[in-house]
């Protein structure tokens, strides 16, 4: 509106205003087509795997009645408390710390006596990505589809994502069978199948799966056994 | 919608971060979170009070769906997979879902053809035929 206005006003300003304009509006463009590749390159790598080991820092504060000769003991196992079991979305869940690399100087806080200890720790993480390929375990069936369960991951596979020859039965054990009966996805069984899409909160991750490609489905069915 | 969004972004923001990380196998994660268990169980007195649900779960999981259970197969499957020239986490999948045929092996990890590591599905065959010997002799 206002470039309008000022055309009106100042003609080379105004012109000046708008080719300025259409530079950003370009950047943008570009910019926004860059993501696009880059984004493609990423999926195109397929990052396959959800445990990982790596290193995280944290800062940790420490109330001053800690101070002492146990003071790293305190530092390790108030760690151990706050971050195993959680989960970011940046890093997935946190399963266990292995170990500490090291442990800074630390900085006593104004106004209370906390001191701050910038820590670094090695930990299992349990990460998953769109595209991977896991194995879980099937917890609930019903008509929409099914749950299973990867770890602390729960994963949905809605019924559109189930193959097409696969029908629903209800009754006291739900399941979904093939018509000849030979496979049959119930409480329990063991499912091999694809993440296509994941949904992060700030403490939980959820998972869509597919089971209809190739090599994907039952895998282990508990009633065989 | 925004939160497929958000999680793109955050992939973009974390990529470098977990393909510097190391990767690990369901075996490998068990091998860990078992000795943590024991360390935990002698340490405290109170040792079902101090495990987390996401550790429990995790251990189970890892249970349930590791290959290997023997400590030198796991360090062997390592080895042997390391020799084919395959990124941190194509490893990882391999390991994890022992394919049987080349066929699978490529429609688990469709990046494995590339960068010519492997000329044709024989020297994937190959690979996997080396794989479950490993768990043959465990």
């Amino acid at each position: 509106m206002h470039v309008l206005l000022l055309v009106l006003y100042d003609p080379l300003k105004g012109l000046l205003t708008i080719t300025y304009q259409l530079i950003k509006i370009g950047n943008s463009i570009a910019r926004l087509l860059k993501y696009e590749i880059l984004n493609e390159e990423r999926s195109l790598i397929k990052r396959d795997k959800m445990f990982f080991h790596i290193v995280l820092e944290r800062n940790m504060q420490l109330h001053p009645r800690h101070f002492g000769r146990n003071l790293r003991e305190h530092l390790v196992s108030k760690l151990m408390k706050d971050v195993e079991g959680t989960c970011s979305g940046r890093h997935g869940f946190v399963v266990a710390i292995t170990g500490v690399d090291s442990i800074g100087k630390g900085l006593i806080r104004d106004g209370t006596g906390f001191v701050t200890f910038p820590v670094k720790y090695q930990c299992v993480v349990f990460r998953p990505f769109k595209g991977e390929i896991l194995e879980a375990v099937v917890t609930m069936v019903n008509k929409m589809g099914f749950f299973a369960e990867a770890g602390p991951v729960q994963i949905f596979v809605s019924n559109h994502l189930i193959p097409d020859d696969m029908e629903f039965q209800s009754g006291d054990m739900p399941n979904y069978t093939t018509s000849d009966g030979s496979v049959k996805i119930q409480k329990d069984s063991e499912v091999r199948l694809k993440i296509i899409g994941t949904r992060v909160d700030a403490t939980e991750i959820f998972c869509i799966g597919t089971i209809k490609d190739d090599f994907l489905g039952v895998i282990n069915d508990p009633t065989a056994v | 919608m925004s939160g497929e969004e958000e999680e793109n972004a955050a992939e973009l923001k974390i990529g470098d971060e977990f393909l510097k990380a190391k990767c690990l196998m369901n075996c490998e994660v068990a091998l860990i979170l078992e000795h943590k268990y024991e360390q935990l169980q002698q340490t405290s007195e109170d040792p079902l009070n101090q495990i987390s649900q996401v550790f429990e779960k995790s251990l189970q999981y890892v249970k349930r769906f590791s290959r290997y259970k023997n400590p030198d197969a796991v360090r062997q499957v390592r080895e042997v997979l390391s020799r084919y020239q395959l990124a941190e986490f194509e490893l990882c999948v391999l390991g994890n879902l022992c394919p049987e045929t080349a066929e699978e092996a490529m429609a688990m990890v469709p990046s494995i053809t590339t960068k010519g590591r492997f000329q044709d599905d024989y020297a994937i065959d190959k690979m996997l035929n080396d794989l479950s010997m490993i768990k043959k002799f465990e």
